[in-house]
């Protein structure tokens, strides 16, 4: 059996069908974790944004403007979110910090860790910008029309960003002896 | 040689997947007649697929769970708790409530023929507040459950013949547990819950009924005056129907369980 799309649900949360909602939830619980954790790198607080960002959804489903998609609504909020925790714990400036204190030298860093892990802390070490755009292409698999319409901001502006932020984790990877 | 932007545009168009034939065909003359091009597009290509290799998390089980019970219910559904809320909303019925459950626990001690003073002496009050987190390491014997009616944890330990069995569940629906025992040594010692408002709970000889709805931390104690293999098993039931079931041991230290 088919499931409902997106637009459906939302029609039938709107009449307070809370099922529907669940299957939304269902549906976007994972992607938004995933997003939340990779712009935060914790998963504690990966966690509380994923509720609150659901939370807000259903608390503004009445402001939901059809004319976009459903997953575009939740990502935009998603990266807000997290953007909104960084600030106001004050958090933003320590990553960076504890990003650039793993390890002690190149030779180190090559050793303790694997690619991914010195990605990870490169990831962190970028502006959120930047970053909430690599995540929206490499952790949610955005276009970048998808990339424009989450973040309001025209193509080319997503196509610079991304390279920009390619070119930063470049750098930092180097910074580390991982590139 | 220098890489014209042009072409770390289509550098990055390729890498994206968004790159027409066109585009392509423009590429490969570019990265061909380009040695720093294809530098270029070979650690751009690289980056790319660490950034698309990086491990997807599953979120935490009582996340949905959670977010579920905190979302507004309907109006029917508020208009019943609401009543539930309304009861229990003032000190002097709250008092006359956890009296209730104590004396309905303590008669159905007595009752059932189970009440001894070395059980009583164990748990000092039989209705009260648990404020630790459930520690989880050797001799803990827990269930995870992830159902859409109900998740979380259910944790059996032991402190010399006291069994504590720790509860710590979110559930989307009223839910009861039904918890039983066959060994006739073990009784039912007292139970305790945290920020827990409306629990409701019955005990008769080897069996405890529990009823979840929400987030709910509840720790069910349990006399095992033998200190002998117990095995609790649990019935999680939603509408009636059994929803799902499992079972946590206790097993002497030493004892591998057979």
């Amino acid at each position: 059996m088919d499931r409902p799309d997106d637009k459906t649900l939302m029609e039938r949360c709107l009449k307070g069908d809370r099922r529907a909602f669940e299957a939304l939830l269902v549906k976007y619980e994972k992607p938004v974790y995933n997003a939340a954790y990779r712009m935060l790198h914790n998963r504690e607080d990966a966690r509380d944004v994923t509720q609150t960002v659901f939370l807000k959804v259903y608390e503004n489903l009445d402001q939901y403007n059809p004319a976009h998609r459903f997953f575009s609504w939740v990502y935009r909020i998603a990266l807000n979110e997290s953007i909104n925790w960084l600030k106001k714990s004050g958090r933003q400036e320590a990553l960076e910090h504890e990003a650039a204190d793993q390890g002690g030298g190149p030779e180190q860093q090559a050793n303790d860790q694997q690619l991914g892990e010195g990605m990870e802390a490169a990831l962190m070490m970028i502006n959120s910008d930047y970053r909430a755009v690599i995540v929206l292409k490499h952790v949610l698999g955005c276009s970048y029309i998808e990339i424009s319409e989450v973040l309001d901001i025209p193509e080319k502006t997503v196509k610079s960003r991304l390279y920009t932020a390619r070119q930063q984790l470049q750098e930092r990877l180097t910074e580390q002896g991982l590139h | 040689m220098a890489v014209d932007p042009r072409i770390i545009e289509l550098i990055n168009a390729d890498i994206d997947g968004e790159i027409s034939s066109d585009d392509k065909q423009e590429l490969a003359a570019a990265l061909a007649a380009n040695p720093a091009a294809q530098a270029m597009h070979a650690e751009l290509t690289g980056l790319s697929g660490s950034l698309n290799e990086l491990p997807d998390l599953d979120p935490p089980v009582h996340l949905k769970h959670t977010i579920m019970a905190a979302i507004p219910k309907s109006e029917a559904q508020q208009r019943r708790t609401n009543v539930i809320q309304a009861i229990f909303a003032s000190p002097p019925m709250r008092y006359a409530a956890m009296f209730a459950l104590g004396s309905l626990i303590t008669m159905t001690l007595i009752s059932s023929d189970q009440a001894s003073n070395s059980a009583f002496n164990d748990v000092t009050g039989l209705v009260g507040t648990i404020s630790s987190e459930v520690p989880v390491g050797p001799g803990i014997h827990s269930a995870r459950i992830d159902r859409p009616e109900v998740a979380g944890r259910v944790s059996l330990r032991s402190s010399g013949p006291l069994l504590i069995v720790d509860f710590d569940l979110v559930s989307s629906r009223p839910v009861e547990i039904v918890a039983t025992y066959a060994d006739q040594t073990v009784w039912f010692n007292g139970f305790a819950q945290l920020e827990s408002p409306g629990a409701s709970i019955s005990a008769e000889s080897g069996r405890v009924t529990m009823q979840v709805e929400g987030k709910r931390r509840y720790a069910l104690f349990l006399h095992n005056a033998g200190e002998r293999k117990v095995s609790i098993n649990l019935e999680f039931q939603a509408d009636g129907k059994v929803v799902y079931d499992t079972a946590v041991q206790y097993t002497q230290p030493g004892d591998s369980g057979g």
